[in-house]
């Protein structure tokens, strides 16, 4: 792995960061200094593993280390692709709310995972609305690009967190069935958001090298991971 | 001071020019020269016997003045003679060329017309100038302007002609007189010359020919008050929505340094207004204007300065030009070596641009790659193309942070070649891959690039990074691709309110030739190192840039921008049309003027060349020129022989108006392409510009053939001059110089002083 950022240092030498963004909620998440809460979900394991092996696949000149910034922190609109997790516990403050639009506004992609059911829809929908009162949430039909802009995905898995999947259970939590990818578009109908709901992307990214976790569910994890990004940097 | 001359010495001094001398008296020269030696020496001997009370310095002084007075006499006594070549009257011809353009009808500072000379001295029977010609010679009268005529008198004279070819007008005169004995030719002009064709091109000739052209100036030399709208450059054809930076030279006589407007218009609305300051009488300044063409098709395009009160020449104000605004989608190939962000945000900022296609090649993987905005599923199929044909197909390249060791070296070589050859636009962006650190030192490619690469320093594992601040050179602030506002004082404020961007290649040098439109200075604002930010040169048939900064999608996400910013869009949009401005398709036509007058002969020329953009020779190319009443004619263009690929013909159109021109290369059956361009017909201003009369153009048509040059006031004696210039059937007169009254004054004036020495000295 290469060296990591000094405290103050400026983004730059990479032309990819893989950035976590940060924002109040209320969970399980927690990490260290930062502070807890439901974005550090997996934090910084799942990120490092993930950096690994997306590197091994795609050709991405990529800081090889977790990196989070706050929505709220202007410093976030150097990183124009960002990952937000369990957002099914997502409270964002005020100024969260005004630093995700400007950012979203500006050009940024943000990649939403890891969130079960209606409920925690409801939360991350209603958070969204703060972000965006005009905007609708749609869904993403298989021939979007997202699905082709590197590898050709044909079907939405299910993807399960490390306790079911590794042992066999259910791949659902709560009532999240079926899983979905949906996106809120601009207005000129480019995607801004893609919301991976009903899914647990970052547990596969995490735990691909586990000998318990189905393969199968890895292998979508990081094909949908590499065309999010792969798509992300380019449209 | 002539007159005096003329008193002194018998004749003028044109005489003495023309004329030989010699002695009449018999005897040799060495003869008359002992002769005066002894009268000399005796002079000198009797001064020196009879000393009486002078001193040696008295006697030498008398001795002097006695000598010279005696000279004086030998010199008379030899009998001096001035030969002089006198035409024989009524047997030589003499040309008179009137100059028969608008510029001629521009009033003196007295009242008078420049043309009002012309009756006054050749109208028959009452011309000063006509009645002591026509005594001596037989008079043939030619008018000049455009072209060049015989004339059989002032009636015809329309002073009407749209230019001033005196070069045209003396080989036309030269030509038509070239049977008969020619004593000269007279040229009537302001000599406000507008022809392209060298001037010396006509004079040998008559050199050659022994004809003097006595040349006559009218017209004023200074202009003034007047303000003169100078050229204005506009490229032909651009794309739809590009801004144009046009330079305009402004000059001024006798209105001193005030301020004035320039408007620009089309057809239908002002597209922009500038103020300029004049500068000091006869010194040019230079305004810079931007606006924007928005509408295709062939646009008018006028600058315009409101006359100023008690302004002379009113036209000169204005000045015309056409833009063919061409609604085309011009292709661009960007092939990026990874995943980066420049990606996305160029393709952001000029995806509204319906002129602009830009085709990315983004290599995700090994041998993998995604493909964006390409015409069909087979464009770019298998990556970066490894053909001519392929490559060529596109406009401009802009090559990312990819390293040179993924391309053949025939790709290498394709990349120069699409600058030098093609004449594409080539882009290079910085990046860890990108210039010396992506290893593009020693490739075919280094040396299209405008910057000087050096061998990367090892700075760290990490390789170089520096942040710096964009900002444009002189020469930037002068450029239409780094203007950021439509408002030349708002450019370089825009441009201090962008937020600085990351290199990771140092450069700091660019090759001879180049130029540097915007540099990086550290976020201190003081320069470090200075990085060349963009730069460019000309290479061969194209254009090559570099673009150091490697992430300028920061001047779009950067918290410091707000959403409403659009510099980094203008940025890329003005980048990219620049990129493919004036890169030439494999066929293209173009005329060798933009304006011409009805009847002016125009030249089509076309390069023909096939896919590969090699030229081609065995064409079949055939020209539809359709008239502004919609005739059409159809013009087989043939090759010239001189140049690969180049074919001409010549035709006259006669209809004021727009000529659409479209031009058909085929070879073998099959069709190497079609391009069209337009002829605009109409009147040309260009008498009224530096339309004083240039007094040294026609001193230079008199002195290199031998004649004269007059101002009206002093041409009483043109018929004399003529006469005895030498030229044409003559007989030589002699004329004694012994009774020069100047001689019999230097004899007053030697006595005279002798007597007066001895007196002052007391030697009486």
């Amino acid at each position: 792995m290469g060296p990591r950022m000094v405290e103050g240092e400026l983004p730059g030498r990479y032309p990819f960061y893989w950035t976590r963004a940060v924002y109040s909620g209320y969970g399980r998440g927690f990490y260290g200094g930062r502070g807890g809460g439901s974005w550090a979900t997996d934090y910084p394991k799942g990120d490092r593993q993930f950096l690994v092996v997306l590197k091994r696949l795609v050709r991405l000149n990529a800081y090889d280390w977790e990196n989070a910034v706050s929505l709220a922190d202007p410093m976030i609109r150097r990183f124009p692709v960002i990952y937000a997790v369990e957002v099914g516990r997502m409270e964002m403050t005020d100024e969260e709310v005004a630093g995700l639009r400007s950012y979203l506004d500006a050009g940024g992609f943000l990649i939403v995972d890891d969130f079960w059911g209606t409920r925690e829809w409801q939360v991350f929908e209603w958070n969204m609305a703060r972000v965006f009162p005009e905007r609708s949430i749609v869904d993403l039909r298989l021939d979007h690009p997202i699905f082709s802009a590197y590898y050709d995905i044909e079907e939405v898995l299910q993807v399960p967190n490390i306790n079911n999947g590794a042992n066999g259970y259910q791949t659902h939590e709560r009532d999240g069935y079926t899983p979905y990818v949906k996106g809120i578009l601009d207005d000129e109908g480019r995607l801004m958001v893609v919301i991976n709901w009903n899914t647990d992307l970052g547990d596969a990214w995490e735990w691909a090298e586990s000998p318990y976790y189905p393969l199968e569910y890895s292998t979508f994890a990081y094909e949908m991971g590499a065309n999010m990004i792969v798509y992300g940097m380019s449209h | 001071m002539e007159t005096m001359f003329e008193f002194l010495f018998k004749h003028r001094g044109i005489a003495f020019e023309q004329g030989d001398f010699a002695f009449g008296a018999p005897g040799s020269f060495r003869l008359w020269l002992g002769i005066a030696g002894l009268v000399a020496a005796s002079a000198v001997a009797t001064y020196t016997i009879a000393r009486g009370k002078s001193t040696v310095v008295d006697r030498g002084i008398m001795a002097s003045l006695r000598v010279g007075l005696l000279g004086l006499l030998v010199y008379c006594l030899m009998q001096p003679t001035l030969l002089i070549s006198t035409v024989v009257p009524q047997q030589n011809f003499v040309g008179v060329l009137i100059d028969d353009s608008r510029s001629m009808d521009l009033d003196n500072e007295d009242g008078t017309q420049r043309s009002d000379f012309v009756a006054e001295a050749f109208m028959p029977g009452a011309g000063t100038l006509f009645d002591g010609l026509s005594e001596r010679f037989v008079l043939r009268f030619f008018r000049f302007s455009d072209f060049a005529d015989r004339i059989d008198g002032l009636g015809e004279l329309t002073f009407d002609g749209t230019h001033t070819h005196v070069a045209r007008a003396l080989d036309a005169a030269r030509e038509d007189l070239a049977g008969v004995p020619l004593a000269g030719l007279v040229m009537v002009s302001d000599g406000a010359d507008n022809d392209d064709r060298p001037l010396t091109e006509a004079l040998v000739p008559l050199q050659a020919a022994g004809v003097p052209v006595f040349t006559i100036g009218v017209g004023d030399e200074v202009v003034e008050p007047d303000i003169e709208l100078g050229r204005v450059e506009l490229p032909r054809a651009v794309l739809e929505g590009s801004t144009l930076m046009v330079d305009v030279v402004v000059t001024q006589h006798g209105f001193g340094q005030r301020s004035v407007p320039i408007v620009v218009s089309d057809e239908t609305q002002i597209l922009a207004e500038e103020t300029v300051e004049l500068g000091p009488d006869g010194e040019p300044v230079v305004a810079r204007i931007g606006f924007e063409l928005e509408q295709g098709g062939s646009r008018r395009i006028e600058f315009q300065i409101p006359t100023q009160a008690g302004e002379r020449v009113a036209e000169n104000n204005n000045r015309t030009a056409w833009v063919d605004v061409r609604g085309e989608r011009e292709k661009i190939l960007y092939y990026e070596g990874e995943p980066r962000f420049e990606v996305k945000f160029m393709r952001r900022a000029v995806e509204d641009d319906q002129n602009l296609q830009l085709v990315v090649l983004q290599r995700t993987a090994e041998s993998k790659f995604l493909r964006l905005s390409v015409s069909d599923s087979t464009e770019l199929a298998f990556g970066f193309p490894t053909t001519r044909e392929e490559l060529y197909r596109y406009r401009a390249l802009v090559l990312g942070s990819v390293e040179a060791s993924s391309f053949t070296h025939d790709q290498l070589q394709m990349i120069a070649d699409f600058v030098s050859v093609r004449g594409g636009g080539l882009l290079f962006v910085g990046g860890h891959s990108a210039f010396a650190e992506g290893g593009w030192i020693g490739t075919p490619v280094e040396e299209v690039l405008p910057v000087i690469l050096n061998e990367p320093q090892t700075t760290g594992p990490q390789g170089h990074f520096a942040e710096v601040r964009v900002l444009p050179t002189p020469a930037g602030l002068a450029h239409p691709a780094v203007q950021l506002d439509a408002e030349l004082d708002a450019v370089t404020a825009r441009w201090d309110s962008l937020p600085p961007l990351t290199v990771v290649n140092p450069i700091t040098k660019v090759r001879p030739g180049a130029t540097t439109l915007l540099e990086g200075t550290n976020t201190d604002g003081i320069t470090v190192d200075r990085q060349i930010a963009l730069a460019f040169q000309r290479y061969g048939r194209g254009t090559s840039i570099a673009l150091t900064p490697q992430d300028t999608w920061l001047w779009q996400m950067h918290a410091d921008v707000p959403l409403e910013d659009q510099s980094h869009e203008s940025f890329w949009q003005q980048m990219l049309r620049w990129l493919v401005d004036g890169v030439p398709d494999a066929v293209s036509v173009a005329t060798d003027q933009e304006r011409v007058e009805p009847g002016e002969a125009v030249r089509l020329v076309a390069t023909i060349s096939d896919s590969t953009y090699l030229e081609v020779n065995d064409a079949g190319v055939i020209a539809r020129v359709t008239s502004p009443s919609g005739m059409v004619e159809e013009l087989p263009v043939e090759w010239t022989v001189e140049e690969d690929g180049e074919y001409v013909v010549e035709f006259r159109p006669s209809e004021m108006g727009d000529y659409e021109i479209e031009l058909e290369a085929t070879r073998e059956g099959s069709i190497l392409g079609t391009d069209q361009s337009i002829l605009h017909v109409a009147r040309s201003d260009d008498e009224y510009y530096s339309s004083a009369r240039r007094t040294s153009l026609l001193q230079r048509v008199a002195d290199e053939t031998g004649g004269r040059f007059y101002a009206p006031e002093n041409v009483s004696t043109l018929p004399e001059d003529i006469s005895i210039s030498g030229a044409g059937v003559t007989l030589t007169e002699e004329h004694d110089l012994w009774d020069m009254p100047v001689i019999f004054l230097l004899m007053l004036i030697l006595m005279g002083s002798e007597w007066g020495f001895r007196r002052i000295r007391g030697l009486v």
